[in-house]
């Protein structure tokens, strides 16, 4: 599914260089739900953009779904992440001003479906999140784990063949948060691979395999999956954060 | 495109919306009314006078002192004018088109009528008038050099023929026949006959309501001890001539001033430079204000692309290219300008009205409002392409940052 | 940092200080988006020049030429016009009186002071050999009109009304026209050569600052000015025709005699009346006069006489032009885009400090000191402008003179002018800003301040 081989990836600005990611090579295969950990600044979230394609890299090599990435141009990759990729975001990043529908439309839109078929889609996705009593209305009237789940049912609306999720119960109190963990569980039972970044080693434990990130390098490469231990009754225990929307 | 998501995210923030299609809107209602006065004055300065204008200046003289003899002064000054190098033809001429002073009157078919048949400008000429002036003879003849009388001022003027316009004379002769027909200049008898039709003579006033009804008659009559003269030059010899002739006759006879060299171009420029301001003016109300709109466009865009730096990441990373993304921003500023426009399109109407009632300006022509509409279109797209671009490269890793 | 605001924290007033601070963060804030800034200020300062470029003319023009008496300044207009038509499509009476009308209304004398006039051209014969006989252009009248229209005298004084009666050869030259000929030294008492009659010079004119000749609006109020005065009474003698607009609505007849008996009308009379029973008074004198005239078969309209003062006869003869008051309007709808636009700015400009508003809020801030901080901010944005666009209205009146040369005098910034640039920018600019500043006060002071 996702196959990165000596990747690197350097900053330049005039006066530095930074090498976010070092000889970074990874592979996960078809229906793994795997978890990204390591400590800020490790190069995960730079792993995570280029695995969504969202940024380039300097050297190595990169498959997604069999295609080789490299040499891609903008509009190539914009494709690729519409058509292949499902986007879950630590704030939830839904559009403000959008209602509910109109929010899961968005990647279906760029993927130029017809209404009908956008429709069709947008309806059961938001079916599958359990908000599609609410279709009408816009983000801020909902807490967060409802907006997470209609970023969810975003990601999902296109037949994503790999989800990426950013540290996604990141902004929300432990409730929530295992709300949404089971419902990311739940679709990777149903077959979609799944990546997670998080620094949480809670949330990491409860993907099949873990991958840890440090000083953009993969430190900790265990390469076997392993079953998924069915875990009902392990909360993570975090501190609850004030829930709020940044503007 | 998407115009329906576009629009209902727009309503979510109406007041940013408000603001630039008010903007637009005036702007519309401004530019359609400004546009359109400046169409009319252009019209207006655009009027043929029916005379030569390129190789023809006046001039003026004015004798003092007891035993200043006009008429003598008068006939002399002629032979002397007709003489100069380059000097193609003169005659005396108490006015011109365009000038803003003048003579007129009524003219009745007749005898002791109530109200006159038509009003005239008078041109106190003499035989060499159409060559002189350039007027185009198209019925009739010209005058003959008897014909021109020595009046005195303040005497009744009682030519007995005269010349008109073919305006003036499909007035007074709607049938065509004018030519050898009898008018009143006067309550009382004679008459004078109408013995040529020129194609056109405006009269001296650029805002008279009869501008086009002029009336040529033959007399050497001094405003006191003052005549005046056109003079027609060879063309291109005008300017050279104009020194010479001044010259020429101021030493001729030292009793009088020799004033007023003006050339009837100056005479028209002086005449409509009031229609010629305000076309200016307006023309930098229009340049200024749709530079403002511009702006506007600009910033509030650039604003918005701000605000939204995180939505385009999103948008980038769920799938937009940068087209996309471009084509969003161009599309809202569509979204807004047209409705901007379409109350625009009232606003100018209600501007017109007013200029209607309060200045008798006409209802603006619907080209005017189409062209200004297409304008703004226009202007907007191209305002909001720098901003739109720059969304456009919005990077996508712009998602995943935390803030 | 710099150095922070000098005042004492324990001054006795803070409320001072406080603005010294907000002036001090608009001017950062400003200085941090300079493009911003600069674009809200370009607007501000085009819309003010555009508004205060044709205010200025118009007020300027429009405005009261001789405020102390112009209430008791009248222009007399008596209807002697033909039954058949009125001399104005809108009914009112001739804007000119016809001599017999003026002669008899000057020797009746019912108002407190009056005077006939019209205009004449003559030619100038200077004494100075090197200089050539020239035009020139002046105003014959009577001793009253210096005293009615007040202009200031450099040497000697007005003719008096004996003179008038005696039809003395005097004549009070304008400043430029004695610099002219005699090097603007004191001329009184020499004598002028005009068109062969030697006339006395009695009295020179210092500079009169007329902003239009609102004393005979009827042959232009932004004509060339009056460069000699002279008695009415020595012009009629010497046959001298007027040169300014004459009109008649039936055939004067042939000769001089027949033209001074005839209703042609040439002349312009203004009447002094020190109060409103005086004013009343000529009235009835003026509808008695036309009546009596009327039994002698002239007057064949209904009684129509006007006596509008100074002010009314402005408005009547329109010298603010129908141009410059469309100027004017589209002038203030330009001024309305531009603030409009300045709404949208400072909307998103102040938008974006969100965060800078939750913490200040946070840390102590009030909603009204909010609310002051950003009116003082758009306050700066509106001096700005006003500054701007008081150089732009400079150009934009050189402009108006270039293109219109007859109101080089009135298009000129004065002091009231430039005060109510900088204020009417201000206020524009702190309007625009009331609505952005209300939401920014909104800001709920937590909301902004999780990271």
């Amino acid at each position: 599914m996702l196959r990165m081989n000596h990747l690197s990836k350097v900053y330049r600005t005039h006066l530095i260089e930074t090498h976010a990611l070092r000889d970074f090579s990874i592979h996960v295969r078809e229906g793994e739900f795997v978890a990204v950990t390591g400590p800020s600044g490790s190069g995960k979230t730079t792993f995570l953009n280029i695995a969504g394609l969202l940024e380039t890299f300097s050297g190595g090599e990169f498959f997604l779904d069999g295609v080789d990435v490299r040499g891609l141009d903008d509009n190539a990759r914009s494709r690729l992440r519409n058509a292949k990729l499902g986007f879950i975001f630590q704030g939830f990043n839904l559009i403000p001003d959008l209602n509910l529908f109109d929010n899961v439309d968005v990647p279906l839109r760029y993927r130029g479906f017809n209404a009908a078929e956008r429709k069709r889609r947008i309806e059961e996705s938001l079916t599958r999140v359990g908000l599609a009593s609410r279709m009408k209305h816009y983000p801020s009237e909902l807490s967060g784990g409802q907006q997470q789940r209609v970023a969810i049912a975003r990601a999902l609306a296109g037949s994503p063949r790999l989800l990426l999720a950013d540290e996604p119960t990141g902004n929300l109190d432990s409730l929530m948060a295992r709300g949404v963990m089971e419902l990311l569980e739940e679709i990777n039972r149903q077959g979609t691979t799944i990546i997670m970044v998080t620094h949480d080693p809670e949330l990491a434990a409860r993907a099949q395999r873990n991958v840890h990130v440090m000083d953009g390098q993969v430190t900790d490469l265990d390469d076997e999956p392993r079953l998924r231990q069915p875990q009902e009754a392990a909360p993570a225990r975090r501190e609850a954060t004030a829930t709020g929307v940044t503007a | 495109m998407e115009i329906r998501p576009i629009l209902s995210a727009l309503m979510r923030s109406k007041v940013a919306m408000i603001l630039i299609g008010l903007q637009v809107a005036l702007t519309l209602a401004i530019v359609c009314n400004a546009l359109f006065i400046i169409g009319q004055r252009l019209d207006r300065m655009h009027r043929p006078s029916g005379m030569n204008e390129a190789d023809t200046f006046m001039v003026s003289s004015t004798g003092f002192g007891q035993n200043f003899d006009a008429f003598a002064t008068l006939k002399a000054d002629l032979a002397l004018l007709r003489g100069i190098p380059g000097v193609a033809d003169v005659t005396p001429a108490n006015s011109v088109p365009m000038s803003e002073g003048g003579w007129s009157t009524g003219l009745n078919l007749q005898p002791r009528q109530r109200t006159s048949s038509a009003d005239t400008a008078l041109y106190l000429v003499d035989d060499h008038a159409l060559d002189t002036f350039g007027f185009k003879l198209v019925a009739g003849r010209g005058f003959k050099p008897e014909e021109a009388a020595e009046v005195n001022f303040g005497d009744r003027l009682q030519p007995a023929s005269i010349i008109v316009t073919r305006a003036l004379a499909d007035k007074l002769f709607p049938g065509g026949d004018a030519v050898g027909k009898q008018v009143y200049m006067d309550e009382d008898p004679p008459t004078s006959t109408i013995v040529g039709v020129i194609e056109r003579a405006q009269q001296p006033w650029m805002s008279s309501s009869s501008v086009e009804m002029s009336t040529l008659v033959p007399a050497f009559m001094p405003y006191g001890k003052s005549t005046r003269y056109l003079v027609r030059t060879e063309p291109g010899r005008r300017d050279a001539v104009m020194k010479d002739v001044e010259q020429k006759l101021a030493e001729a006879n030292h009793g009088r001033i020799v004033g007023r060299l003006r050339t009837i171009e100056t005479v028209r420029a002086e005449a409509y430079a009031g229609d010629r301001a305000m076309a200016v003016i307006l023309g930098g109300v229009i340049v200024a204000l749709l530079l403002i709109t511009a702006l506007g466009i600009v910033g509030m865009a650039s604003f918005w692309v701000a605000q939204r730096t995180k939505q385009i990441g999103t948008r980038r990373a769920l799938g937009a290219t940068r087209g996309d993304i471009l084509r969003y921003f161009m599309t809202e500023n569509f979204v807004i300008t047209t409705l901007g426009l379409a109350a625009g399109a009232l606003l100018t109407y209600a501007f017109n009205y007013w200029l209607i009632t309060h200045y008798q300006a006409q209802r603006l022509p619907l080209a005017y409002l189409g062209g200004g509409v297409l304008a703004l279109w226009l202007l907007g797209q191209i305002a909001v392409f720098g901003p739109a671009t720059r969304a456009s490269r919005v990077p996508p890793a712009v998602a995943t940052r935390s803030v | 940092m710099s150095a922070p605001n000098p005042t004492p924290s324990r001054g006795p007033q803070p409320g001072l200080s406080l603005i010294a601070y907000y002036l001090q963060l608009g001017w950062r804030s400003l200085r941090r988006n300079p493009v911003l800034t600069a674009l809200m200020v370009i607007g501000i300062g085009l819309g003010i020049a555009a508004s205060m470029t044709t205010l200025t003319v118009l007020h300027l023009t429009g405005a009261d030429p001789i405020p102390w008496k112009s209430d008791r300044l009248h222009y007399v207009q008596l209807d002697n016009w033909s039954a058949e038509q009125p001399a104005r499509d809108d009914g009112s009476p001739p804007d000119q009186v016809t001599y017999r009308d003026a002669m008899a209304l000057m020797s009746a004398r019912k108002a407190d002071k009056q005077a006939a006039m019209f205009k004449l051209s003559l030619p100038i014969q200077p004494e100075n050999r090197e200089l050539k006989p020239f035009q020139a252009l002046g105003r014959v009248t009577y001793a009253d009109f210096f005293a009615m229209f007040e202009p200031p005298f450099q040497f000697g004084a007005p003719w008096n009304r004996d003179q008038d009666e005696g039809h003395a050869r005097v004549v009070v030259l304008t400043r430029a026209l004695n610099e002219k000929l005699f090097g603007g030294q004191d001329s009184t008492g020499r004598s002028l050569r005009m068109n062969d009659v030697d006339y006395t010079i009695v009295g020179v004119l210092d500079e009169w600052k007329l902003r239009f000749r609102y004393y005979d609006v009827t042959n232009g109020a932004f004509a060339d000015p009056d460069e000699f005065f002279m008695p009415l009474t020595t012009a009629v003698d010497l046959k001298q025709r007027s040169t300014g607009n004459n009109s008649c609505w039936q055939s004067p007849g042939d000769g001089w005699e027949a033209y001074l008996n005839s209703d042609c009308v040439w002349l312009q009379m203004w009447v002094q009346l020190d109060t409103p029973a005086r004013l009343a008074e000529y009235r009835d004198f003026l509808n008695s006069y036309v009546s009596e005239q009327k039994k002698l078969g002239r007057f064949p309209r209904p009684l129509n006489n006007r006596l509008l003062d100074v002010n009314q006869w402005i408005v009547d003869q329109r010298v603010v032009s129908r141009d410059m008051e469309v100027q004017t309007g589209l002038a203030f709808a330009f001024l309305a885009v531009c603030l409009v636009n300045t709404i949208g700015l400072l909307l998103a400009k102040f938008t974006r400090k969100a965060g800078e508003i939750g913490l200040r809020r946070a840390l102590g801030a009030s909603r009204a000191d909010v609310f002051r901080q950003f009116l003082v901010e758009s306050g700066v944005v509106g001096l700005s402008g006003g500054v701007l666009g008081l150089g732009l209205t400079a150009l934009g009146l050189v402009a108006v003179r270039a293109l219109y040369s007859e109101y080089r005098s009135v298009a000129q910034l004065d002091w009231t002018m430039v005060l109510t640039t900088i204020a009417l920018a201000v206020v524009s600019a702190v309007l625009a800003g009331l609505y952005p500043t209300w939401r920014a006060c909104r800001v709920q002071p937590a909301a902004q301040l999780k990271v």
